[in-house]
């Protein structure tokens, strides 16, 4: 025999003994009036009491609820002593007659669980036990005189007068402690009533109304059985037909669980879809549970936490006295979790079995939701990104986008249109054929531009990714300003090799037309002297001294070439000096603010001193100014050249190469040059270059 | 033998015609572009015509082949400050004698590649 079925062993044969002894007694009895009645009754009760019990006792073995059952039964067995003959049962029936009253309190207030959770329920409680006992002995020792019928009563062992006025102040006195005590017991019911959760209300609702009822009856009774005979009959037969149908009513809901296991389980599969969805299945249980407010939880393995139907992030409550959680875990691995009304655990076997029914189906829906959770997680991220992305299909139709920037969309009208309702043909092509490729597993990116409506032309950058088998997302960047800025540098840089293109072929040109002219005539003269030297002394000494002149003529263009190409004061003395011997040569008056000592990286210091040079080339060539003034300086990390005339202005970079040849110099080391030329006003010619 | 002098260099001009007439030649013209050379040829009739290859409108191999379709064609040397190196086969096939650099230039040297 199984632990669970012990309390049968002991309690079952315990109980048909001491029914035998109740119905001999009682049949035995010389003042017993209604001898048949009564055992009957007696029988009735505590059967029913402690067979409801010991059903209960072995179902939930855990839950005393079953164990005070059965106390009640024996309680209400151990008053029929007072049927005895014999003055020591007599007294002990009449001492101990009432102690099932204190175990019906008892366990009604332990209901449903069987334990006092509460100190004021285990206040009542001791209360309750203490009248039980103190309540009968004060009456028993103060006893009224003839009782009992037909027979006289046997002797009370604890009597110790027939005084009418003490035997008034003991009943008066235990009959009030045992109303406030049934008065603060029904309080104490009402206060949990009102407190409690839905679905521990559904477990207490009968037990309460049919115990309450009979704890009230209890004390009308008390109140009433001393002065009115009629109406103590009215209240017994109410009281007992309530008293009776409790211990059922127990059973039933300790027991309810087991009614309810096998519907509920089958009202998961029953009332719910095959192929229902998660939410449909949370309200399945819901269902099945009897509890409107079950919220199940998936586990997202990803992210380590629980996720509710919806793929929202779950964190599951702790437990309290009103909620609690079930978890629904495979092995060590976590499945998912039913957040529930605390009263459920007082039906384990439902929640078992709806649980066990509901973890199939909940592990097929966690792939569901954990799907959910990733896409709620993507749109989150897709949205948030700040490009413009297009979800496209494998045949070219948009399914859906997101434009941070309406600006960007070419025609307002996307979903469901074509890629060739919205782009040039040739630009729809390509994005397909790269949507397609991203989708044979081949990531692409692609450059465009669009024409818009105002007139503007716009760059884009479009990447591609598959997002199913038969779409694909394409995720575009503006990129305008990075291609202006790409062919602009390009432009520059053009401009700088033509440049030096054009500044070499001068050289080049400058040296043939120059020194190797002087030095060609050179040679020429120097080999005539010889040819004369003989013949004509004075004519050979004319043509050397001729050859003399050419060739100082000869290195002084060879110097003035040289300095073109890099000037070697620059790079022996410094900007300060350079630039002095640029004034010195400007064919106008110029004057030179330099910081003393400035010390710039020499890519700058050249780029200071082109600017100079080609400024003042440019004064002397159109400007018509009567003086010059150039200024360098250091500001905030910055070279700053500056070069101001006082000629007549109107200085266009566009025209000549120089000044645009500058601007790619000053660009090319991050700086900038600004030409302020107003006709008439002067020209002012400002580079900024960064030192870093 | 007559010599016409072509090259776009007053100094250079005056230095040749000097050189070549101290060694016998007799300059009868001289011109300071492509044009007026082959108009000179063709009014003067040259032995020789000593023709610098960079000029300002065409250069001295176009010139150089303008003048040996002439009726009367003179022959042609080609001269330069630049090195005989700079201009490869060019010399070769535009119907010049030859070539002499300016430094290099004598009487001698433009005999030399007469006879060759």
């Amino acid at each position: 025999m199984t632990p669970a079925w012990r309390p049968w062993l002991y309690f079952g044969p315990a109980a048909l003994i001491a029914g035998g002894l109740a119905v001999a007694l009682t049949a035995t009895s010389d003042h017993e009036q209604h001898p048949g009645q009564t055992i009957a009754l007696v029988l009735f009760v505590s059967s029913s009491f402690i067979l409801a019990g010991l059903i209960g006792w072995t179902r939930r073995p855990w839950n005393r609820t079953g164990t005070l059952m059965v106390a009640v039964g024996f309680g209400v067995l151990i008053g029929v002593l007072g049927e005895a003959n014999h003055p020591i049962p007599f007294t002990l029936g009449a001492l101990f007659g009432s102690l099932f009253i204190a175990a019906f309190v008892h366990l009604l207030l332990a209901y449903p669980s069987g334990r006092l959770l509460s100190r004021r329920a285990r206040i009542l409680v001791g209360a309750g036990y203490t009248i039980a006992f103190l309540a009968p002995l004060a009456e028993s020792m103060f006893a009224a005189r003839e009782k009992c019928k037909p027979h006289a009563c046997p002797d009370n062992l604890v009597l110790v007068s027939h005084d009418h006025a003490a035997h008034v102040v003991a009943t008066t006195v235990w009959t009030a402690a045992s109303v406030v005590l049934f008065a603060a017991v029904v309080m104490l019911l009402l206060g949990r009533w009102r407190e409690t959760t839905p679905g521990l209300r559904r477990i207490l609702r009968s037990v309460y109304l049919f115990g309450g009822l009979s704890i009230v009856l209890l004390a009308i009774g008390f109140v009433v059985t001393p002065f009115s005979g009629v109406g103590a009959i009215f209240v017994s037969v109410a009281l007992i037909a309530t008293f009776t149908t409790v211990p059922f009513i127990f059973l039933a809901g300790l027991l309810g669980t087991a009614i309810a296991r096998g519907a509920g389980v089958g009202a998961i599969f029953s009332s719910v879809p095959e192929r229902a969805s998660p939410g449909e299945v949370q309200e399945g249980l819901r269902n099945a549970l009897r509890d409107e407010t079950a919220v199940v939880a998936y586990w997202y393995e990803e992210d380590e936490h629980y996720v509710d139907v919806e793929g929202n992030r779950l964190d599951l409550p702790e437990d309290t006295r009103r909620r609690v959680v079930t978890r629904l875990d495979y092995g060590d691995q976590p499945v998912a979790a039913i957040v529930h009304d605390a009263a459920l655990l007082q039906e384990p076997e439902l929640l078992e079995g709806v649980a066990n029914a509901a973890r199939i189906a909940l592990e097929r829906d966690k792939l569901l939701v954990e799907v959910r959770a990733r896409a709620q997680r993507y749109r989150a991220l897709l949205q948030a990104m700040p490009d413009l992305m297009f979800r496209i299909s494998r045949d070219g139709r948009y399914i859906s986008y997101n434009a941070p920037n309406e600006r960007d969309l070419v025609n307002g009208e996307v979903v469901g249109r074509l890629l060739w309702d919205r782009l040039p043909t040739d630009l729809a092509d390509r994005v397909l054929a790269s949507g397609r490729a991203a989708l044979g597993g081949d990531p692409s990116v692609i450059e465009y531009y669009l024409d818009f409506e105002d007139g503007s032309r716009r760059h884009y950058e479009g990447r591609f990714a598959a997002s199913g088998d038969d779409e694909f997302l394409m995720i575009v960047r503006e990129i305008t300003e990075r291609k202006q800025q790409q062919e602009e540098l390009e432009a520059s840089r053009q401009r700088i090799v033509a440049a030096g293109d054009a500044a070499r072929r001068k050289l080049e040109r400058n040296l043939h037309d120059g020194a190797q002219q002087r030095l060609v005539s050179l040679s020429l003269s120097l080999r005539l002297a010889q040819n004369q030297v003989a013949k004509s002394p004075v004519r050979a000494e004319e043509l050397l001294e001729a050859s003399r002149e050419e060739l100082m003529q000869a290195l002084e263009e060879l110097r003035e070439l040289a300095r073109g190409i890099h000037p070697a004061v620059l790079t022996d003395r410094g900007l300060e000096a350079a630039l002095e011997a640029l004034a010195g040569r400007a064919a106008l008056p110029v004057e030179i603010d330099c910081i003393p000592d400035v010390e710039l990286p020499p890519p700058v210091e050249a780029a200071a001193y082109y600017v100079v040079s080609e400024a003042l080339a440019n004064i002397t060539k159109y400007a018509g100014a009567s003086a010059v003034k150039v200024t360098i300086g250091q500001v905030d990390g910055y070279a700053l050249v500056e070069v101001v005339d006082d000629g007549v202005g109107g200085a266009d970079p566009g025209r000549g190469s120089g000044l645009s040849g500058l601007s790619d110099r000053v660009a090319s080391l991050n700086g900038k040059l600004v030409i302020d030329s107003p006709p008439g006003a002067g020209t002012r010619i400002r580079a900024e270059i960064p030192l870093e | 033998m007559t010599v016409l002098i072509v090259d776009d260099h007053p100094s250079f001009r005056a230095s040749a015609r000097t050189l070549l007439e101290s060694e016998g030649y007799q300059v009868v013209g001289e011109a300071e572009n492509g044009a007026d050379a082959v108009k000179a040829a063709q009014e003067l009739h040259p032995d020789l015509v000593l023709l610098d290859v960079q000029l300002p409108d065409i250069d001295g191999f176009k010139v150089a082949e303008q003048l040996r379709r002439l009726v009367d064609p003179p022959a042609v040397v080609l001269t330069s400050s630049r090195d005989r190196a700079d201009y490869g086969p060019c010399i070769n096939v535009c119907g010049a004698c030859g070539f002499v650099p300016k430094a290099d230039l004598s009487g001698a040297a433009i005999a030399a590649l007469l006879v060759a």
